[in-house]
């Protein structure tokens, strides 16, 4: 069977967009994870509350970028929240209790959105509808915009983290918790921060991805399942090993779906998952440890 | 100015200090002397509240400095400079000095001055800010990490054995410093092995032994008395 | 307390939930007696997955898999073999399920903490991805509904399974577990499992091969997860992709957090309250209960993390 040249193409397209949606969220659970050594199961729900927010928000104002600004601070509030009540009692014990914890936000959150929004899916109206022609396909520009915004989003965090003295103070807080707190740096604010910055990515991510395919209760499970491959098939905590490993993936994604069916094309990036942690276990894309 | 009353700490279930009192006045210098594990570091970490005491009381201008939150003593002019240095390893050296300099409250004309004083006293520096701390010789990541204490422009210094595994010319630097920030008017604790360094710099000295303080008194009583040295420290 | 007499007072304390346990059936009304014996079917899993979080320290978010590739394993066995057959069905269930663990437990040889744990729910990812998809032989999304096999010892007697025997069967293969997984665990094999938890470079160190402790804990771990999968089978008379789904090992992980990782009996617990407290609020919360209880559950891991059963313990003996 030949797949024709301009499908391969048109598929190309579709995997870098939707890795750049994937990356998005996956920059906001590996800053989360670098910084502060929690598993944040709860990720992908942020992403679908993200969604809900900005649907209820566009509902309101009428304004798609009203309601991301809307979203991506409500969610940030949220995450921040989160952190300081539940996390923070946290700190210290064993690793495996932040995912026990993140776990059981995560069922909060979810079952959260099913009352308050319902069932059914929410579809967001594009901001801008225009469309470019790629081969037979009308593409639509949203969804180059939506790479392009997420990139921008990442871009952003990256300058963040690197300069300014917010940056210095999370970077500091990294290395080592205990002299950034003899430094005067209020350590506990800014892991509430810091989360709530990756609760913000989250949300933005929901939103973007609202007019794409919808916002439904249960898309969470499948973000978060996303977002951890991506995570550690990039190198746990490696910003750039996750960007690069969420365009690979979805690549990946997008090729299989054009020989298998999309619930099938997911078992492909379950399988880099594999190999990854078979073959290179700090990360496909972490220079090997000397 | 700094109290320290009959603190009591402990790790875990082991009982560390056992009713320390310690004193430091504005501007001096004080010396803490002691063998291995007789609880000088826990003394210091106590007063950073970076261990918590059981019982007695930490007092700092008179405020009750033990039960703050870790970051609070910083803010207060207490400097902190550890044992094992703890440089922020991936952090630039300019990056570094940072940490200790956006405080709130802290004017841009006075960011510089505290720098540039830094820089005058550490030339290395100057010519490594752009560098990964972690990259600097043990050497200089000592006088990074007494550059990043001075940026928090402190009333006292704790310092945790400054001399430990350095050169005699990085020695004699750091003592120096010790006399530059006494001639600022900066107090300091001074917790050292290096006992003739110690009996130089201090005006009076403590002597610890398994978590409680032993010996007490001025500098020029302990150096008549080698006998007390030598029973408590082994030299 | 004496050690003596704290040994026969846990003795008389099991003598005395045993019993309860055996008459239940015949005094319960008929939906409480299933569910009676669902919390044992659940207990199971749940005793099963404590093996991995509670005494060796990895955290299973693929015991859904283990499960139900126990209970598609008897499916087959009860589908294609005239007249169904217990014990082939257990058999099958036990292979399917073993196999399953035979995968994960070659990973988890080098996998730790969060690795560990993402692993084990890909792999079910996996697995149900392939059930749901597969439809001619998995009826897919529908499932398989089979006729459930007397109870039989061959040459001796068949006689069909009423629901008060069906549940003194389970009863007998619960506790017949139990006794069997506390031994294992207070042999030097499980305590060589809670030195690895405790502090695995160390256990490395003194010479002992962790990876090999590892695997033999996955595959423990997942025959009796695949056991309790044929229980359930058995009782339901049907198999569904449903149960290879995550939310079921999640609800495994709630099971072992709500009543004490580490003790194996606080596993049963935690699945009897899980079940008892969804029972009682989707009454009038209907599927909006894991609300309170995820708020139960994410303060029980902070605040009482050695559970509901390790909670008593210490209140009992103050």
């Amino acid at each position: 069977m030949a797949i024709p040249f301009d499908q391969i193409l048109i598929q190309t397209v579709n995997g870098l967009v939707n890795g750049m949606i994937l990356a998005l969220v996956a920059s906001g659970l590996t800053l989360i994870f670098g910084i502060m050594d929690i598993v944040n199961f709860a990720h992908g729900e942020l992403v679908m509350l993200g969604g809900f927010t900005g649907a209820t928000a566009l509902a309101v104002t009428g304004s798609f970028w009203l309601a991301l600004v809307a979203a991506v601070l409500t969610i940030a509030l949220l995450g921040a929240l989160l952190q300081a009540t539940a996390l923070r009692p946290l700190v210290g014990r064993d690793p495996l209790t932040t995912i026990l914890a993140t776990f059981g936000i995560s069922l909060v959150l979810q079952k959260y959105a099913l009352w308050q929004w319902g069932p059914s899916a929410r579809k967001l109206q594009e901001p801008i509808t225009g469309q470019f022609n790629l081969f037979y396909l009308e593409y639509p520009w949203y969804r180059v915009l939506t790479a392009l915004l997420a990139a921008g989003i990442i871009g952003a965090l990256y300058l963040f983290l690197r300069y300014g003295k917010y940056g210095i103070w999370i970077r500091a807080a990294t290395q080592d918790r205990i002299m950034a707190q003899a430094m005067g740096i209020p350590v506990p604010l800014v892991h509430a921060v810091v989360f709530g910055i990756g609760a913000s990515m989250a949300a933005a991510s929901g939103v973007l991805f609202g007019p794409l395919g919808g916002v439904t209760q249960t898309m969470g499970a499948d973000f978060t399942l996303r977002a951890f491959i991506v995570v550690v098939v990039g190198g746990m905590g490696n910003l750039g090993g996750s960007i690069l490993a969420s365009i690979l993936i979805s690549l990946i994604e997008a090729y299989a779906s054009l020989v298998v069916s999309p619930a099938q094309a997911v078992i492909a990036s379950f399988v880099v998952l594999i190999l990854t942690q078979l073959f290179r276990p700090t990360g496909l894309f972490v220079p090997t440890p000397k | 100015m700094l109290a320290l009353e009959n603190v009591h700490t402990y790790y875990g279930k082991s009982h560390i200090l056992h009713g320390v009192s310690i004193e430091v006045g504005p501007g001096e210098v004080v010396g803490l002397l002691g063998r291995n594990g007789v609880g000088k570091s826990t003394t210091l970490k106590t007063i950073m509240g970076l261990v918590r005491p059981s019982g007695g009381s930490v007092r700092f201008e008179g405020r009750d400095i033990a039960g703050m939150a870790p970051h609070r003593p910083a803010h207060l002019g207490i400097a902190y400079v550890p044992e094992e240095r703890r440089i922020f390893r991936l952090l630039s050296v300019l990056e570094n000095l940072r940490t200790g300099l956006d405080r709130p409250g802290v004017s841009e004309s006075r960011k510089n001055e505290l720098l540039e004083n830094a820089y005058e006293h550490f030339p290395v520096l100057r010519d490594r800010r752009n560098q990964a701390g972690g990259t600097l010789s043990g050497g200089e990541q000592q006088m990074l990490a007494i550059a990043r204490a001075m940026m928090l422009d402190p009333k006292i210094i704790l310092l945790d054995e400054p001399t430990e595994g350095l050169m005699p010319r990085m020695v004699s630097q750091i003592r120096e410093i010790i006399h530059v920030l006494h001639r600022g008017g900066v107090a300091i604790l001074l917790v050292e092995q290096n006992v003739p360094l110690t009996l130089e710099v201090s005006s009076r000295v403590y002597i610890m032994e398994k978590g409680v303080v032993r010996h007490h008194g001025p500098t020029a009583d302990l150096r008549a008395n080698q006998a007390v040295i030598h029973q408590y420290l082994g030299v | 307390m004496t050690t003596r007499s704290s040994a026969a007072g846990y003795w008389i304390g099991f003598g005395v939930v045993l019993a309860l346990l055996a008459v239940a059936p015949l005094v319960l009304p008929e939906f409480w007696r299933r569910f009676v014996t669902e919390i044992l079917v659940w207990g199971l899993l749940a005793m099963s997955s404590d093996i991995l979080i509670g005494y060796t320290g990895m955290v299973s978010f693929g015991h859904s898999a283990f499960f139900g590739l126990g209970m598609y394993g008897a499916a087959a066995a009860l589908l294609t073999v005239r007249p169904p057959n217990l014990w082939l069905a257990i058999v099958y269930g036990l292979v399917g399920a073993g196999l399953v663990a035979v995968f994960v437990a070659y990973f988890s040889t080098r996998l730790r903490d969060i690795y560990f744990a993402i692993t084990t729910l890909v792999f079910s990812q996996i697995f149900y991805v392939i059930i749901f998809t597969w439809t001619e032989v998995t009826g897919g999304e529908n499932g398989l509904t089979f006729r459930q096999p007397p109870f039989a010892i061959p040459g001796l007697v068949s006689v069909p399974f009423t629901p008060v025997t069906l549940h003194w069967f389970i009863l007998g293969v619960v506790v017949v577990s139990y006794v069997v997984l506390r031994r294992i665990m207070q042999s030097p094999f499980g305590k060589v499992l809670q030195a690895i938890r405790e502090n695995e470079p160390r256990t490395r160190a003194i010479g002992y091969h962790v990876e090999r402790y590892k695997i033999v804990a996955v595959m423990l771990s997942g025959l009796f997860a695949g056991l309790a999968g044929v229980l359930y089978a058995v009782q339901n008379k049907f198999t569904a992709p449903d149960f290879v789904f995550f939310l079921i090992s999640g609800e495994v992980v709630i099971f072992n957090v709500m009543g004490g990782m580490g003790t194996l009996v606080g596993p049963v617990a935690g699945a009897a309250f899980f079940l008892v407290l969804r029972e009682g609020l989707s009454r009038f919360w209907t599927e909006y209960y894991l609300i309170p209880v995820g708020l139960i559950f994410t303060a029980m891991v902070i605040f009482m993390p050695q559970g509901l059963l390790g909670f008593l313990k210490r209140r009992l003996n103050q």
